[in-house]
């Protein structure tokens, strides 16, 4: 018998597809909630995404209490307090959060203190701090990639401290996810590929780290071939209200697909060029990929060799030698950048995003040896492994 | 029958091997950080006074150990001077002793949500890679490959056995005092 041993956890209900918006007044009043309060950004009203999820209520006598359209690209606890005080004076019962990771985490932090009590949201930071159910909580996403509508984590910024605080429960996961394809349809190219990009790495890492196992792995599979099959489609035609949905939904996959399994080297190396550089999260993921991936090659060989499938698809797998299927997969994730960057310029190499210094290399290989998810990679990682994976991806 | 009745035996002895792996650990942990320079310069970055604790929930055996500064260690046994400021935390006994026998790597472990981090996060990466390398250093190849992700390419026998014999007999030394006191 082996030690083998995973756990697998989504206790979110999925709400997915045509007119999934006009499910959410039944769905808060199955769970008693009459009074529900939007959380989102500036964005997403001006790019007038909120119309049709209140129109979907009003339409069904649910009236939005409130809308706080506030939220900041990075969140911070004077936010989170502001915002559950608009929440408790409206005597609001239930949270709505539309957008994208930033006002998904906000609506996490903002029902843990609306229902534990208290102003000073670091009190609850850390790991199985909360123990109880929240208030009804949803999530719209409005960008297919960060997966954040089915994580159990949060991060908000304590500016006081000048520290990011983590907050990781499975209380923190929505009641629901509602992926509606109309949330997407007004993305500009470069965010669509970026975050696509984004959910094909979560769900490439998913397949490939250390703690994958078969349920996981099902999520992951179905979800690389969702994105190798929409998103250049999605990206010649913006309007293709089915390819976005197929992003939208790989994207929730693929976000099952991670918080189970987690994520490696490409997460720890775009975590630390996020921090040092401010590069979008999405775009880091996309620059990476395909160097982690020969980093990580004889370790991953038979995985990443499988997933030449869902990336290909079956004809190509079938023509392809089993000995060559690995590389053959980082191959057509390239051809994937090379495509997104004739479209719409998407940064393949750090050189090319004309934000990052070559002098930065060596602070960001620094900063990714620290990053939790390095544990999760499935070869160890020395400074100068780092620092040669960076050198490879600068030019 | 049998089975059943030698079972809290078996528990019991599986116990005292955790206790007795954490002791060594502990005491080994302060020795590695007298003898090995990647060790030092691996912890130095840790705030002086930090408490690192590995325990098994809810209140099993654990060993602590303090950063004094410059990448020094010291050892506290079972039970720390104050709150500690990182705790991995095996969920059971059982977990504890599949790592501690070398049946499963530590990074492993984590993977298979066998233990727990309570603290900063970057921090554990860093208190796993000194006990990786600690784990190099004390243990023979053969078993190190088991219990490490992977074996320092550059470790070669030399080192590992001079380090080895300084670490092994920083621990003897250290066990005999706490003996003698």
């Amino acid at each position: 018998m082996t030690n083998k041993y995973y756990e697998f956890f989504c206790p979110v209900k999925v709400i997915a597809g045509k007119a999934a918006l006009e499910h959410i007044p039944y769905e808060l009043a199955g769970l008693a909630a009459k009074r529900p309060m939007i959380i989102t950004d500036k964005g997403v009203r001006a790019a007038g995404l909120l119309d049709p999820v209140v129109a979907a209520c009003e339409e069904s006598g649910l009236e939005i209490v409130s809308i706080y359209d506030d939220v900041p690209p990075d969140s911070s606890t004077s936010v989170v307090r502001d915002i559950a005080g608009v929440y408790r004076s409206e005597k609001c019962d239930s949270i709505i959060a539309i957008g994208g990771g930033s006002a998904i985490d906000t609506g996490k932090a903002v029902n843990i203190l609306v229902s534990e009590g208290g102003d000073d949201i670091a009190k609850y930071s850390g790991a199985g701090i909360l123990k109880h159910p929240l208030k009804p909580f949803f999530v719209v996403p409005t960008t297919a990639g960060t997966g954040s509508e089915v994580t159990a984590v949060a991060v908000i910024t304590d500016e006081a401290k000048g520290v990011k605080l983590p907050f990781t429960s499975s209380f923190l996961l929505p009641n629901a996810a509602v992926i509606d394809p109309r949330m997407t349809l007004t993305l500009p190219p470069h965010i669509t590929a970026a975050t696509a990009m984004d959910a094909l790495t979560h769900a490439t890492e998913a397949f490939t780290c250390m703690a994958k196992n078969p349920l996981s792995d099902a999520y992951a599979t179905a979800a690389v071939k969702k994105v190798s099959n929409a998103l250049l489609a999605v990206m010649d035609n913006p309007k293709d209200s089915d390819g976005r949905l197929e992003l939208a939904q790989a994207s929730t996959m693929a976000g099952i697909a991670f918080s189970n399994s987690m994520v490696g080297l490409v997460h720890s190396l775009g975590h630390a060029t996020g921090a040092v550089c401010h590069l979008p999260h999405g775009l880091c993921m996309s620059l990476y990929l395909p160097y982690v991936l020969e980093f990580n090659l004889e370790s991953i060989r038979e995985p990443l060799g499988e997933l030449l499938l869902y990336l290909e698809g079956p004809e190509v797998y079938a023509t392809t030698p089993a000995s060559r299927r690995a590389e053959a997969s980082i191959s057509a994730i390239r051809k994937l950048r090379d495509q997104l960057y004739k479209r719409c310029q998407l940064p393949r190499t750090l050189k090319e995003t004309g934000k990052v210094e070559e002098s930065q290399l060596d602070h960001i290989a620094e900063v990714a040896l620290d990053d939790g998810s390095i544990m999760f990679n499935p070869r160890e990682v020395s400074l100068e492994d780092a620092r040669a994976i960076l050198r490879r991806a600068w030019a | 029958m049998l089975a059943k009745r030698i079972q809290p035996m078996v528990f019991q002895a599986r116990r005292m091997y955790v206790e007795l792996m954490f002791q060594v650990m502990g005491r080994a942990l302060q020795a590695v950080s007298e003898v090995d320079n990647t060790v030092k310069e691996e912890s130095r970055v840790l705030p002086e006074g930090f408490l690192f604790e590995m325990m098994v929930m809810p209140d099993g055996p654990s060993m602590v150990v303090e950063h004094t500064g410059l990448g020094r260690f010291r050892y506290h046994g079972n039970s720390a001077p104050r709150p500690v400021d990182l705790s991995i935390q095996f969920k059971h006994i059982a977990h504890a002793f599949l790592v501690l026998s070398f049946q499963e790597k530590t990074s492993v472990a984590f993977a298979n949500d066998r233990m727990l981090v309570d603290g900063d996060i970057s921090y554990a990466v860093r208190m796993t890679r000194v006990l990786n390398r600690l784990e190099s250093f004390i243990l023979p190849k053969l078993i190190a490959e088991r219990a490490v992700k992977e074996y320092p390419q550059n470790l070669h026998l030399p080192e590992k056995l001079v380090s080895a014999a300084r670490i092994y007999l920083k621990v003897a030394t250290n066990f005999v005092e706490t003996v003698r006191a």
